[in-house]
């Protein structure tokens, strides 16, 4: 993520990602004392087998996720219906997996599509009708919910075209296909925003609005386009989702991601009141969490408690990165550390 | 009132009149839609979320926010469901209890956004999820609660003509608006809110004090949640982990359609009843149909709310009010 | 502060306006019901016919199943069937929702309310409402924990604690008494989810040799029935059996089963509770052992006992519907039949 000549940017990144790279590390070592199956690898079938992998596999669709998200509240947004698009992507992909028999190469495009138009929609309620991004995403988090179990008819669809289930469960280079996924749209989100002046654009829309459109860059277009590119991330996630169980389940795909998503965001480094944002951390801070579900899962902890202790750990990690609180620890052990 | 000063006031009125709107076309519409019954019932089913948006209001006029809400009010219920269900304590000390309980939860939650300057949205979400958590932890079943103090209070009722009546709950709930509404107009600390909300670092060079009042903002939202769930166990009669789920996103949504923006330092307590009563009537008119499915349901609810905030937007543009971003 | 008085005169207004129509529920044949559509878009069904048409409201818990969906399309076909005007609602699995609209259902004064209770407690106020205004209440599905019987006239359900005996009972016989189980929850706190617990428990009490290792919640749905069945064949690859509350967690299982190269159906006997189609096909494919059925077309019991409660002739307060197991060997045969 650093780039020459800009050594104090790429410095502060460092530092951005130190928080939340320490708290998966200490998650990790907590699962080698308390978890002696979490590390356990194997080579099943010609690929990796084992917890980790399963990790990396079921925090694809929140890594994915995140990525939208990063853009999105680094223009000072939030996109609530993350959830809801995933959902219809998913319903969309195996009706027409079922229906019609296209081959998953052109419905693939045609549900990413669809989540970003949907995407699309978001930014223009919050650019030209100047609506709240809290409410824009809230109206499509419920409508879209409606929207996805309409096209099920409440009903969950089944299917076995094998490009489509290879999506989700294929293994590509000994990891699973969804892996490969999200590197794919890293690159792509990191080639984006930091090979283009897009980057720049978002950076300087998301710390001060007025004063970039007043330097001339295209801030409603911008914050129309991360939207847009929000849900093309959770069109990719639903499809991944939908292609996991080989069936699409709307009323419950992607119930409470966006709440994860976000989370990933914060915990990764990036401010919610826009400005600065990291990538790198938010696909850290998706990992984070995911690795702390599967951890709750197999210490045998009740899922409906588990969110408790997920919390805590995320709360803890955002005390880390609060500047106050390590003064605070600090005064408290009593050395007086440079500011 | 000279000029400026009632140009404020547009957005209230906006809504004022999208509910007349939408009421009026939900009477002509449905049949027996009109009636004191089913107006009472609007704040009698709506007092939980009512007591909670009020709570919510305040927050989001300090220019912060609350996720908590919901599941404090699941884990309040669940609380004193098990202590007069399962332990016999007497319901008077229970809800006190449940209430000191919110209050400190809530002035936590703010001691860390404010101490060390946490966004209040994560924050508030981990309360989200360490109180849901914390629900299920006490019981994953919900509780039933069979106490006389219970059944004298559900039997309460004020009078309106013909079958319609006032739960205590909903006196409770107009009680804690007007209180809420006066104090946000009438007191110093209603000033304060409204000025944190402005502008914390204005606020502060003008010596306001922004952390006390920052704090106690979210120790009310805490107070306001928790009574919130101890109304829910009265119009329920048990408590339930499970419930309140997206109750803070309601209460942020009848907020916003009051007219509060939330960056912070606009809105009214006025304007979040009206947003409550909103709420209760798009769900209200569409029982009183009877046709929608699952989805349609949720489709329409999303619909109305995007046509309400457009109506909203629309007359305040016309009103010539000029929001500034 | 003259939005107060706004606000006060605008509340006055309202309550004179609205008259004291609707005050006392119709007895009679319902003409306002049927005839509001008028200025809207055109009813649902207005059949011409000597029969008198009830009003009744249907309170559901949301759609959150195919089992759910097939038993509100039951309903409603019944309702259609018998010229019942019915009022629908959705509660999207929330008890709050349900509440108010039986309390919507009292006030539009319909003749019979069907509840399909999302938790067991907490619906004494309600009901005691519904009493008072002599509107009887018809439970489906779910049964409710109440002190005071007479404030429902009948419960009509499939036994879940049964249910779950019937699975271990059949996995016992399959199993000759020996088994390593993980059993896959339902939601926490939901009726079936505990009753199937508890049934599965009584049932194997009886054989030392068949012990539950290893029990979490897969919240019904396919993908936590895949994820927890992924966490818990890593922790437990000894297992030998898979006993899931609900047909589409087995499903999920089914594929980290397979996924962990140990077969379903011969490997690892998987047994499920609902008798979806979906576990027809899993059964008829080798990969499902059983599935005990869990029958959701409830309409025409529910109607028959609406109308007999109306006209206050007497009725069995617990209506049990019958269960049957369904094994492999049925599957290929018994698959057309499934509506659901």
């Amino acid at each position: 993520m650093s780039e020459p000549g800009q050594k104090p940017r790429g410095a502060s990144v460092g530092a951005r990602l130190r928080w939340p790279a320490l708290s998966l590390a200490a998650l990790l070592l907590f699962n080698w004392f308390f978890s002696p199956t979490f590390f356990h690898l194997e080579i099943k079938g010609g690929y990796l087998y084992g917890t980790i992998v399963d990790v990396l596999n079921q925090g694809s669709k929140a890594m994915l996720l995140s990525l939208g998200m990063t853009l999105v509240i680094a223009t000072g947004g939030v996109d609530l219906s993350v959830g809801s698009v995933m959902a219809i992507a998913g319903a969309a992909g195996a009706l027409l997996v079922t229906r019609t028999h296209l081959p998953f190469g052109v419905i693939a495009p045609i549900c990413l599509g669809a989540g970003g138009a949907l995407g699309v929609a978001n930014g223009l309620l919050i650019t030209a009708l100047r609506m709240q991004p809290i409410i824009a995403t809230l109206i499509l988090m419920v409508a879209g919910r409606g929207l996805a179990m309409l096209l099920t008819g409440g009903q969950i669809i089944t299917f076995e075209q094998p490009s489509f289930v290879f999506f989700g469960n294929g293994h590509f280079l000994g990891l699973p296909f969804t892996t490969t996924v999200v590197a794919l749209a890293f690159a792509l989100t990191l080639w984006l925003t930091r090979g283009t002046a897009l980057g720049l654009f978002l950076e300087a829309t998301g710390d001060n609005e007025t004063a970039s459109r007043f330097c001339g860059a295209p801030t409603a277009f911008i914050k129309t386009l991360v939207y847009g590119f929000s849900g093309v991330c959770a069109a990719t996630a639903g499809l991944i989702a939908t292609a996991n169980i080989k069936a699409a389940d709307s009323s419950r795909a992607g119930e409470m991601m966006e709440l994860d998503a976000i989370f990933a965001v914060i915990v990764g480094g990036t401010a919610l009141t826009g400005g600065r944002f990291t990538l790198a951390g938010s696909i850290l801070g998706a990992l984070l969490i995911q690795t702390l579900t599967t951890t709750l899962y197999n210490l045998g902890l009740p899922p409906a408690i588990a969110p408790a202790p997920k919390a805590v750990v995320v709360v803890a990690a955002c005390l880390l990165q609060s500047a106050k609180f390590r003064e605070w620890t600090r005064g408290l052990v009593g050395r007086k550390a440079a500011a | 009132m000279s000029l400026p000063a009632r140009r404020k006031f547009i957005p209230l009125l906006a809504t004022a009149l999208a509910l007349a709107a939408l009421f009026t076309t939900a009477s002509l519409l449905y049949p027996g839609f009109c009636s004191r019954l089913v107006v009472a019932n609007l704040f009698a089913d709506n007092a939980a979320l009512g007591i909670s948006a009020v709570g919510m209001t305040y927050v989001i006029i300090s220019g912060g926010i609350d996720l908590s809400v919901g599941s404090v009010v699941a884990a309040t219920s669940i609380v004193a469901a098990t202590l007069i269900g399962r332990h016999g304590w007497h319901p008077v000390p229970v809800i006190a209890l449940s209430l000191l309980l919110g209050l400190l939860f809530g002035l936590g939650q703010g001691l860390l956004i404010q101490r060390f300057e946490l966004p209040a949205f994560l924050v508030t979400l981990g309360g989200m999820f360490f109180a849901r958590g914390l629900a299920f932890a006490v019981t994953p079943e919900s509780a039933g609660i069979n106490h006389p103090f219970y059944d004298w209070v559900q039997a309460l009722r004020l009078p309106l003509g013909g079958r319609a009546g006032l739960p205590a709950t909903a006196l409770l709930f107009l009680a804690v608006f007007v209180v809420a509404a006066a104090a946000s107009h009438l007191t110093s600390f209603g000033r304060n809110v409204y000025a944190l909300g402005g502008g914390a670092d204005s606020a502060r060079l003008m010596g306001l004090p922004v952390a006390a009042t920052r704090v106690a903002v979210y120790g009310l939202n805490g107070f306001a949640s928790a009574l919130a769930g101890v109304v829910a166990t009265f119009y329920t009669g048990s408590g339930n982990p499970a419930m309140g789920a997206g109750l803070e996103l309601d209460a942020i949504a009848a907020v916003v359609i009051g007219g509060a923006l939330l960056t912070g330092g606009v809105g009214f307590v006025e304007g979040t009843l009206l947003g409550v009563l909103i709420f209760g009537t798009i769900q209200s008119a569409l029982v009183f149909d009877g046709r929608l499915n699952s989805w349609w349901l949720r489709i329409a609810i999303g619909l109305l709310l995007l046509l309400f905030i457009l109506l909203q937007k629309w007359i305040s543009g016309r009103a010539g009010a000029a929001r500034a971003e | 502060m003259p939005f107060f008085a706004a606000l006060l005169a605008a509340s006055t207004v309202l309550w004179s306006g609205c008259g004291k129509s609707n005050e006392t529920p119709t007895a009679a044949a319902p003409p306002a019901e049927t005839s509001a559509p008028a200025a809207a878009a055109p009813a649902s069904a207005e059949p011409k016919s000597s029969l008198r048409s009830f009003t009744m409201g249907f309170a559901q818990v949301g759609a959150e199943s195919a089992w759910r969906t097939a038993e509100t399309e039951s309903i409603k076909a019944e309702a259609e069937k018998r010229n019942v005007n019915l009022k629908f609602s959705d509660a999207q699995g929330k008890q709050e929702n349900q509440i108010k609209a039986v309390r919507s259902f009292i006030a539009q004064g319909v003749e019979a309310i069907i509840l399909a209770p999302v938790v067991e407690t907490g619906w004494e106020p309600v009901l005691r409402e519904a009493k008072q205004a002599k509107i009887p209440v018809v439970l489906v599905d779910r049964g409710i924990k109440v002190n005071d019987d007479s404030l429902y006239a009948t419960l009509i359900a499939s036994d879940f604690v049964a249910e779950g005996k019937l699975a271990a009972e059949w996995l016992a016989k399959k199993t000759d008494g020996k088994a390593v189980i993980v059993e896959l929850q339902g939601t926490p706190g939901a009726a079936p989810a505990i009753d199937r617990k508890k049934g599965f428990e009584e049932g194997i009490k009886a054989y030392p040799g068949m012990k539950i290792v290893a029990s979490q919640s897969g919240d019904f749905r396919r993908s936590g029935g895949k994820e927890v069945m992924e966490a818990l064949v890593k922790v437990h690859p000894e297992l030998t059996a898979v006993y899931a509350h609900n047909d589409d967690m087995a499903l999920g299982a089914i594929q980290a089963l397979e996924e962990a190269d140990k077969k379903p159906g011969t490997d690892v006997i998987v047994v499920s509770i609902d008798g979806v189609k979906g576990a027809f096909e899993a059964m008829a494919a080798g990969k499902l052992n059983c599935s005990v059925e869990c029958n959701p077309l409830l309409g025409g019991f529910a109607f028959d006992a609406a109308g007999m409660a109306i006209k206050g002739a007497p009725v069995a307060k617990n209506t049990v519907v019958p269960d049957r197991v369904f094994e492999q060997s049925q599957a290929a045969a018994e698959l057309p039949n499934r509506k659901y």
